[in-house]
């Protein structure tokens, strides 16, 4: 399957621990957003014609945008490209960013779910990351989301943050499971180098939770979304029945999709190559390029031999609770997965980290702790 | 056709380091013209890219130089530059046996060092006329009044006349040279004689075969010749002789008291060994020069490419370095650890890590070493006794009835604002007082009796933090004696690691355990398993660290940006884990060895 993805590189502020390009001044969205609609254009002139089965407006902080960007955009892509109708047409959103009249506009639009990022139910937690919102303003547009009438939406939070304790995290999910989130994202913090969060840390400013609180809340908070009837179907991904990210899936599945905006990646086989390509991570070459008529792209395509596009396959793969698909594996490479990887299934399977179940190879959920160290044992020696 | 003797003057330099050597050398053959000054740079740096290239050693050089004096005859000067280090003390006797004269450069702004002291009394043993020389009289902290008095002092050489210079400027360098032709005697031994000629180096060269730095002390040798090495029996054609300007230039012959070289197709440097005499097959001297001694290795350690498949490559870097120095022995060892490697003798710690660097730079290889070690000495209950340069080799502690290490005679120069803390330095590494005296009102030389394994591991840059770069050290090995000595081994996760295995004094023993033991748990990368590590001597342990195992190894995110950077992340990951050993379940970082050598 294929699907479009949207970067909106603008945040009301930059929080602590964010490394993304993203931009806290906003004077320039609306010339992004113009160059954004002349690059939809150029790409779809440019690229093969794919029936899309997803958009994901992604950032950032896509929802900043002011009233009828979106529909604008969404528009532009509906007519540029093959939108599917049935497709999953998502919008991250930020409480503090939305109102209900945006609301209303996105739902007329064709969105049909919602990414809110939430983070946390604790307000202090929130504050101390940089955060602009308070759960209280996250309920409010969750609310306010429903009656507008999404059916489909998910929230983000994260473990691990300064301060946090397992209760935390515990009450955290108590509460998105009591406002009836159809999805949960649970990310581990990382901590990325450069970031003021880094320094502070570095700097003995501020202090993670120790490491085994931080498993205690992955294993604890794992166990509990799915006592609540979140499956985890991602390493970090958590849904009820039928409600998984149809685009991230398609990620894991790596499968083609289009990147529009700044900085954002692609994958797509053309001409019987698997090709990978990135636009621009800089603002002024991005808005430069959009006007004198040219993509974006930081560097020419690069070709994936197969090998690595095999490799690629079992990463992303390995990253589903379902595993790779033994059968889509076979037509995709001409070869079994116990052709390419035999030696590592082995391994793995003996050390208690991988299985072979229906049609599909997965790791157990010690494999998916050490996914790193198990992806090991299918690169080269 | 031989020049005439009298106007032949032979001497080396003695300095210490940065106190102006090269450049007194530099400035030598400018003003004797013996490489236009234009070419100079050019010239030298040249033959230093074909060394390299050939991958000789840049160590011992000689140059001839041609000298108009003031009673307006002109000298031959044959200037010899020796290595200046501890660990070459016989190359440097044997250089200076070559010679009938040094300059002794002491720096106007620090006076004279350890190193300097033990090379003069070297010299002065070989009884060589000393020219000291004030050098660096240009530098405002210059004090070439309080040089001069430190010389008559320590050395108790008069030096009232001693020329105050600056080498890097030239001044009062031509003072050197005249004092060069009067007081150095000229050299002695008749042409005529049956030939000895003293080797004092020999380097590798791919065209020429080993070539054999001579000073001819009586007698002639000439290509055609067939010459025998006095102490090893080899015999060999000569096929050319020739001088040093500094590149090699072939002459009709060298006759007694000329320096020059001998090729004879000779395969490697370790049949032309320094000290030897060269004599004349047909007309053999009857006895060799004194002073020959087969340099002998001190200090051992396990070198082992990074890489398991780089041995063939380490082992071919070893084969073409041997051909240039004689002094460096290997022998094919293995490791449970590392694997396959060898077992390499230096002459000294700085020996060892002048071969570690080259086989790095030169040969562009990856290794991780084992910790340094001597050779003891052990007794068994069965009356045999063996020498032990790898604890690995070490017999059961219950078969030992006592085991011996070697001991060095360690001279200290210090300012004595530092002699405290030195004091405790050498009392801190089982150091043994032996005397102490005042060169003067503020510097001391401090004489130690210190076991060799204690200054094989980071002495030298203990001595230098404990007195700000100021004190020098130079030693020479003594005896054997009778020492309370154990093996300390590793376990990690129950499993011994040979390559970390050290022998150390009983008293020693805990401390280092500990320290061992605490920086392996730094340097280990947590894996999925909680990993002991223990310090033991024989079944006992006597340190016991924890590498807590990790809980959770896995990317929080991966979506569509993120999957080349990932891949990259992981590929990287994997090439880590390569270049690590597995010591039974344990993966370990070859900078884990390392860094267990670092520990004080």
């Amino acid at each position: 399957m294929s699907g479009l993805y949207v970067h909106i590189p603008f945040c009301k502020a930059k929080c602590r621990y964010c490394d993304f390009v993203s931009f806290a001044d906003h004077d320039c969205m609306g010339d992004y957003c113009a160059a954004l609609l002349k690059e939809i254009r150029l790409s779809a002139a440019a690229l093969p014609k794919r029936e899309y089965e997803s958009v994901f407006f992604g950032g950032g902080t896509p929802s900043i945008l002011p009233v009828g960007a979106i529909s604008l955009l969404l528009h532009a892509l509906k007519e540029s490209f093959t939108v599917l109708p049935d497709a999953e047409i998502t919008i991250e959103a930020n409480p503090g960013t939305l109102t209900e009249e945006k609301l209303k506009e996105y739902k007329a639009a064709g969105i049909n779910r919602l990414s809110m990022g939430l983070q946390s139910a604790n307000d202090a937690l929130l504050e101390n990351v940089g955060r602009i919102h308070r759960y209280r303003e996250f309920v409010q547009n969750y609310e306010c989301a429903r009656a507008a009438g999404f059916d489909n939406i998910s929230a983000d939070i994260m473990y691990g943050l300064p301060g946090q304790t397992v209760k935390d995290h515990m009450d955290t999910i108590e509460a998105l499971y009591r406002l009836g989130l159809d999805h949960i994202s649970a990310y581990s913090l990382i901590v990325e180098e450069g970031t003021p969060l880094y320094t502070d840390i570095i700097g003995g400013a501020e202090s993670l939770p120790a490491e085994d609180d931080a498993y205690l809340m992955h294993k604890k908070g794992m166990e509990f979304l799915e006592q609540l009837g979140y499956h985890r179907y991602e390493i970090s991904n958590y849904a009820k029945p039928g409600r998984e990210s149809r685009h991230n899936v398609n990620y894991w599945e790596n499968g083609e999709y289009l990147g529009l905006g700044l900085n954002s990646h692609s994958a797509m086989r053309i001409e019987g190559q698997w090709l990978r390509f990135a636009n621009t991570a800089s603002l002024p070459d991005y808005l430069s390029h959009s006007a004198r008529g040219v993509r974006p792209l930081a560097e020419p395509p690069e070709i994936i031999p197969e090998k690595e596009e095999m490799f690629e396959t079992v990463m992303l793969g390995l990253r589903m609770t379902k595993g790779v698909d033994e059968e889509n594996f076979r037509k995709r490479f001409g070869k079994s997965m116990e052709e390419a990887y035999g030696d590592a299934l082995l391994s793995l399977r003996e050390k208690g980290w991988l299985l072979r179940e229906n049609g599909f190879i997965r790791l157990t959920e010690e494999g998916l702790d050490f996914q790193n160290e198990a992806l090991m044992s299918f690169l080269d020696d | 056709m031989a020049y005439s003797q009298d106007l032949i003057r032979n001497f080396c330099i003695i300095a210490h380091i940065d106190h102006g050597k090269s450049t007194l050398a530099d400035r030598m053959i400018e003003l004797t013209d013996t490489v236009a000054i234009r070419d100079m740079e050019a010239q030298l740096l040249d033959t230093m890219d074909i060394e390299r290239e050939r991958g000789i050693t840049i160590k011992a050089t000689a140059v001839r130089m041609y000298y108009t004096h003031t009673d307006g005859k002109q000298y031959m000067f044959n200037l010899i530059d020796t290595p200046g280090h501890v660990d070459f003390t016989y190359e440097v006797s044997r250089a200076l046996a070559a010679c009938e004269g040094a300059v002794l450069v002491v720096d106007a702004t620090q006076g004279i060092e350890a190193q300097t002291l033990a090379n003069v009394y070297l010299a002065l043993d070989n009884g060589l006329e000393i020219v000291p020389v004030i050098n660096k009289i240009d530098l405002p902290s210059a004090d070439p009044e309080h040089a001069i008095r430190e010389i008559e002092d320590v050395i108790g050489l008069p030096a009232t006349d001693a020329p105050r210079i600056s080498a890097k400027l030239g001044t009062n360098v031509n003072e050197v040279l005249a004092q060069l032709v009067d007081l150095v005697p000229p050299p002695e031994g008749s042409a005529e004689a049956p030939l000895r000629a003293l080797i004092f180096d020999s380097i590798y060269d791919n065209y020429k075969g080993a070539l054999s730095y001579v000073r001819v002390k009586e007698g002639t040798v000439r290509a055609g010749m067939r010459i025998r090495s006095m102490a090893t029996g080899n015999e060999f054609d000569v096929t050319e002789v020739g001088v040093f300007t500094p590149t090699l230039k072939p002459t009709e012959e060298l006759a007694a008291g000329e320096v020059g070289y001998i090729a004879a197709s000779i395969k490697s440097v370790s049949e032309t060994k320094v000290g030897d005499t060269i004599t004349d097959v047909a007309n053999p001297a009857k006895e060799p020069l004194p002073g020959y001694k087969q340099a002998n290795p001190m200090v051992f350690c396990g070198i082992y490419p990074a890489d398991g498949a780089d041995y063939e490559s380490l082992r071919d870097a070893l084969d073409k370095l041997v051909l240039n120095d004689a002094s460096l022995s290997y022998e094919p060892e293995t490791s449970m650890a590392l694997g396959f490697g060898f077992r390499c003798g230096f002459l000294g710690l700085l020996h060892m890590e002048i071969i570690q660097e080259r086989l790095e730079r030169e040969f562009d290889l990856d290794l991780v070493t084992t910790a340094p070690s001597v050779i003891y000495k052990v007794k068994k209950n069965d009356g045999t006794e063996l020498s032990v340069d790898n604890p690995s080799n070490l017999p059961d502690p219950s078969e030992i009835m006592y085991m011996e290490e070697p001991m060095v005679e360690a001279h200290i120069m210090t300012p004595s604002d530092y002699v405290g803390s030195i004091m405790e330095l050498c009392q801190e590494k089982r150091g043994v007082f032996k005397d102490m005296k005042y060169i003067e009102e503020n510097r001391v030389n401090i004489l130690y009796e210190l076991p060799l394994n204690e200054i094989i591991y980071d002495f030298f840059d203990q001595l230098k933090s404990r007195s700000r770069g100021y004190a020098s050290f130079d030693y020479e090995l003594k005896e054997y004696v009778q020492s309370d000595l154990v093996k300390l081994d590793f376990l990690l996760n129950g499993d011994m690691c040979d390559a970390l295995s050290t022998i150390v004094h009983k008293d020693k023993a805990y401390g280092k355990g500990r320290a061992v033991a605490e920086k392996l748990q730094e340097v280990i990368p947590r894996q999925q398993f909680e990993i002991p590590i223990q310090a033991a001597i024989g079944g006992k342990i006597i340190a016991r660290e924890t590498v807590r195992a990790v809980r959770k190894d896995v990317l929080a995110k991966c979506y569509g940006g993120d999957i080349t950077r990932k891949k990259k992340l992981l590929e990287k990951q994997k090439e880590g884990k390569k270049r690590m050993r597995q010591i039974g379940t344990v993966s370990l970082p070859s900078e884990a060895f390392m860094s267990v050598l670092r520990i004080n």
